[in-house]
């Protein structure tokens, strides 16, 4: 007995060791980095103790950041939630050799540049592009849309950018559910929505919280999609930090801004995994 | 066999890192961005001298600050990037001394790009192309006449202007055409800047670094403002456009390069900046990246339109400016790019 | 009745997939188009084609994006398979930290990993490269291939392995026999995300690689910066016909594979 839970110990190892040093280690430096004292126009930072990166977080305009980009996520969320959840599903209920076919389809792209793929959709959004130009052919509009660098377009981005891992996730979770309690409920007299939502919905639930959780979280840091269709307008946090990295360098308010949106992040997924009752091991964490 | 895994993946990762590190005979590292030398100028470099050279890409200004800090001001022995950073490069220690026995050319140098804030002394870089932010527009997509910063706050122009994404270059702008300049320290007047900028927001069609010029050409804007070397290109494109040298004056900016103070192959890098120097070489590099040529013993060959026009003397440079006003320039462009986004 | 619904459900599936195709159908569509941009088709070109084989650092960058990849990829295959089948058996009290801490690679905005790898990886003195690129590149692995595998593992019955375990099989038969054919499918689609995800990543990888290294996608990014992209479609679209050939001849092998068996 004793030796099996020492075998179990040896297997977690490498992951415990990695993550202490490779992630323990580099967050730590970067929570005392928010801490430090920024240079002023000038390079670097020195590790004066303050806490003006936290509160400078507190002015109307990075708030306004925050919660622009809050409600972005929970947008791009739910629209992959409606769009993906039914994929997921419908997939597993393919035949092996249909599940085969979509599997391919869906990790293709996957495997293109994202960049690359973000352009494909220029081409399409643009004034002169392939969406403006069929609909004026067939006569429904007679001026082009400027769909491109807006919101919508944005949203589009996001979703497409997303839509993946919430299929991939809830796929996973369809697949390798009982079918036979879904059955059992039916004969026990439950309405095929009933069914769904008190048997199906419940099991795969896990796999709809992964794909939420792997959706959510980089729908607030995606700042390349922002820029690109966009058109830079978008300010989301990922952006934020990204132009005090860049441009403004200023390290100690991006680590600050980092510190604070992980803490924002965990939190979320705290509270989504306490009301949606889902316990200890069946969430990611 | 779970353990002969791992031992070959082990393996695998060393194999992998010595390939990384094994080096040829001699070799210099050229860390810019992407697209800023034909090949054929780096080719003819290593046939000319046996010196290969590694061409290293940053994105921008800052991570190629970051990263030679990070190396000590080791790992790269040529660096070519834009004026202000060079100067904080420079205050940190990360750059070496030019060495004039080598870099024979040096005399070949346009003057009027020497003595700049970021090297007053001549002793740390040598230019590498001179840039000045133009306006272009399409004159069929427009109904006014553009002929200086403030016609891009025109009504008619809504959600039709393209702008590139430097901040403080859009402050300066702004600043310009308040009548002031655009390294401006005062806060209330970069404030007063900022409430200007907020009525640009409904405007503007797009912030973007790359490829500006684009949104001209596939009819997403109706005016640009573009850093030259996408004025050039755009051009090329289409020859219709109109371009402008807006009146209320100019910015303008020096690309340099600069060997890193701990550079493996500092002598090596010294021939390169020597050989960039030569005319010929010049003219060919500044025809392909499409910025004002530095070189002043190549202005009788190289393309017309990339010999400095007069008015360039009269161009300003963008500055680091105090921290104060660096924060207040920031907020100017957060609150801007948010009111932007907000339409 | 039945069967109406299920044509539906096939419907739906085409016509998503035909819009996450659309995109990618655009840029293979316009890599062949003879003008630098994409609007209006002036004409067939294999132009853009020529000018990506005589790209010497370009083919260079691919070499060490498959290299890096496959590394890093195995690496987290292996941390993060082990680290779920034993998390799932341990009861550890710094568990639930570990995991969450395990988690953080996909949790923060990739510029902040970036950056703090940047800065912690010189701090440890460690030479920019392709040791800081898998380290960074495996770090962001892990949960993919954590997170599929552990969810995998709560659908597993349970019983199976008990049984096993009653009718005598060692710990490592019941693993090699029982856990991993179950988990396979999991480890292997984690992998093929982490895969991808190292493939395309440009943000952490800009960071940490060396001065005598780059990867495809910082390639793909700093020349976008400048604007040829043609080129770029061209090697997109090349890239796609091998992953699409790869994964026919792989599924091709795996069908004859099972026939002689």
């Amino acid at each position: 007995m004793k030796n099996k839970k020492n075998l179990w110990g040896l297997c977690v190892m490498p992951l415990y060791f990695f993550t202490l040093l490779f992630i323990l280690g580099p967050m730590i430096y970067m929570v005392a980095v928010s801490f430090a004292k920024n240079n002023g126009g000038a390079y670097g930072f020195t590790w004066n103790f303050t806490l003006n990166n936290y509160t400078k977080i507190g002015d109307p305009i990075y708030l306004q950041c925050f919660i622009q980009s809050f409600k972005l996520a929970f947008a791009t969320t739910i629209l992959v939630v409606l769009i993906g959840y039914p994929f997921g599903y419908f997939m597993a209920k393919l035949s092996p050799k249909g599940k085969k076919i979509m599997m391919f389809l869906i990790m293709v792209p996957f495997w293109t540049s994202s960049l690359i793929r973000l352009y494909g959709w220029i081409i399409i959004l643009q004034v002169k592009g392939v969406l403006n130009t069929a609909l004026k052919a067939i006569g429904l509009i007679d001026k082009p849309l400027k769909i491109l660098y807006s919101y919508p377009a944005v949203l589009i981005g996001m979703i497409y950018a997303l839509l993946p891992f919430m299929i991939l996730a809830v796929y996973s979770s369809v697949e390798k559910m009982d079918w036979s309690l879904v059955e059992a409920s039916r004969d026990l007299g439950a309405s095929p929505a009933a069914a769904f939502v008190t048997v199906t919905l419940k099991l795969t639930l896990p796999g709809l919280l992964t794909g939420v959780i792997l959706t959510f979280v980089p729908s607030m840091g995606l700042f390349f999609i922002a820029d690109i269709l966009g058109g830079n307008k978008i300010v989301l946090v990922g952006s934020l930090i990204q132009d005090q990295l860049t441009r403004g360098s200023n390290w100690p308010f991006a680590a600050a801004l980092a510190v604070i949106l992980t803490i924002l992040t965990s939190l979320m997924i705290y509270l989504y995994r306490r009301i949606t009752h889902v316990k200890d091991l069946e969430g990611i964490f | 066999m779970k353990k002969r895994l791992i031992a070959a993946l082990g393996m695998a990762m060393l194999t992998t890192a010595a390939m990384g590190i094994s080096a040829s005979a001699e070799d210099l590292v050229l860390f810019t961005w992407e697209g800023m030398f034909p090949q054929e100028v780096l080719d003819n470099f290593t046939e000319e001298t046996g010196i290969e050279i590694i061409y290293s890409n940053f994105d921008t200004d800052e991570t190629m600050l970051e990263k030679l800090a990070q190396a000590k001001g080791g790992d790269y022995d040529v660096i070519i990037a834009d004026d202000y950073i060079i100067e904080q490069a420079v205050a940190a220690g990360l750059v070496g001394e030019i060495d004039k026995d080598i870099v024979t050319n040096f005399g070949n140098i346009n003057p009027l790009y020497q003595g700049q804030f970021y090297d007053p002394e001549d002793i740390y870089t040598v230019p590498y192309g001179a840039g000045i932010p133009l306006i272009v527009y399409d004159p069929e997509l427009t109904d006014v006449e553009i002929k200086g910063y403030n016609d891009l706050w025109d009504p008619s122009l809504e959600d039709a202007v393209a702008i590139t994404a430097n901040y403080r270059v859009i402050n300066g702008i702004t600043l310009l055409s308040m009548g002031k300049s655009m390294n401006e320290e005062d806060l209330d007047v970069i404030a007063q800047a900022g409430e200007k900028l907020l009525e640009l927001a409904p405007n503007i069609r797009m912030i973007q670094d790359d490829n500006t010029q684009d949104a001209l050409l596939n009819g997403e804007a109706s005016a640009a403002f573009l850093y030259t070397s996408q004025v050039t290109a755009v051009l090329a494109e289409n020859p219709d456009l109109e371009v402008v040298y807006p009146e209320e004056g100019l910015g303008f900016g020096i690309m340099a390069a600069f060997v890193p103070a701990d550079a493996p192959n500092a002598e090596a890098a010294n021939k390169f900046l020597n050989y960039i120097l030569e005319p010929e070489v010049s003219k060919q590099c500044m025809e392909y990246i499409g910025y004002y040529n530095t070189t002043g013993a190549a202005d009788d060959i190289v393309d017309p339109s990339l010999v400095v026009p007069d008015s360039v003397t009269k161009g300003e440079i963008i500055q680091n400016v105090s921290e104060e006003a660096n924060e207040a320039y920031n907020k100017n462009w957060t609150e801007f790019k948010a009111a932007c986004g907000a339409n | 009745m039945k069967k109406k619904r299920v044509s539906f459900s096939k419907l739906y599936l085409v016509i998503v997939m035909l819009i996450t195709y659309l995109p990618i159908a655009m840029v293979v569509v316009f890599s062949f188009n003879d003008s630098k941009l994409p609007v209006a088709w002036k004409g067939f070109t294999w132009k853009w084609y020529q000018e990506l084989f005589h790209d010497a650092a370009m083919i260079e960058a691919l070499k060490n994006s498959l290299i890096l990849g496959f590394i890093s990829c195995a690496m987290a295959a292996v941390i993060g398979t082990l680290g779920a089948i034993g998390m799932a058996r341990v009861n550890y009290k710094s568990k639930g930290m570990i995991e969450y801490l395990s988690s953080i690679p996909i949790m923060v905005p990739e510029i902040i990993l970036g950056m703090v790898f940047m800065a912690f990886f010189s701090l440890l003195n460690l030479p920019f490269g392709m040791v800081t690129l898998v380290i960074a590149h495996t770090a962001f692995s892990i949960p993919y291939v954590f997170m599929m595998v552990k969810a995998r593992l709560v659908g597993i019955d349970k019983s199976l392995e008990e049984a096993a375990r009653d009718l005598g099989a060692s710990p490592s038969r019941i693993f090699w026999d029982i856990t991993l054919p179950l988990i396979l499918p999991a480890v292997a689609s984690g992998c093929l995300l982490a895969f991808a995800m190292s493939f395309d990543d440009v943000v952490i990888s800009i960071f940490v690689n060396g001065p005598r290294m780059s990867t495809l996608p910082i390639k793909v990014y700093t020349q976008m910066k400048t604007g040829v992209t043609p080129e770029i479609n061209a090697l997109c679209t090349i890239i796609l016909i091998v992953v699409v050939l790869v994964l026919l001849v792989s599924s091709f092998f795996r069908r004859g594979k099972k026939e002689y068996k």
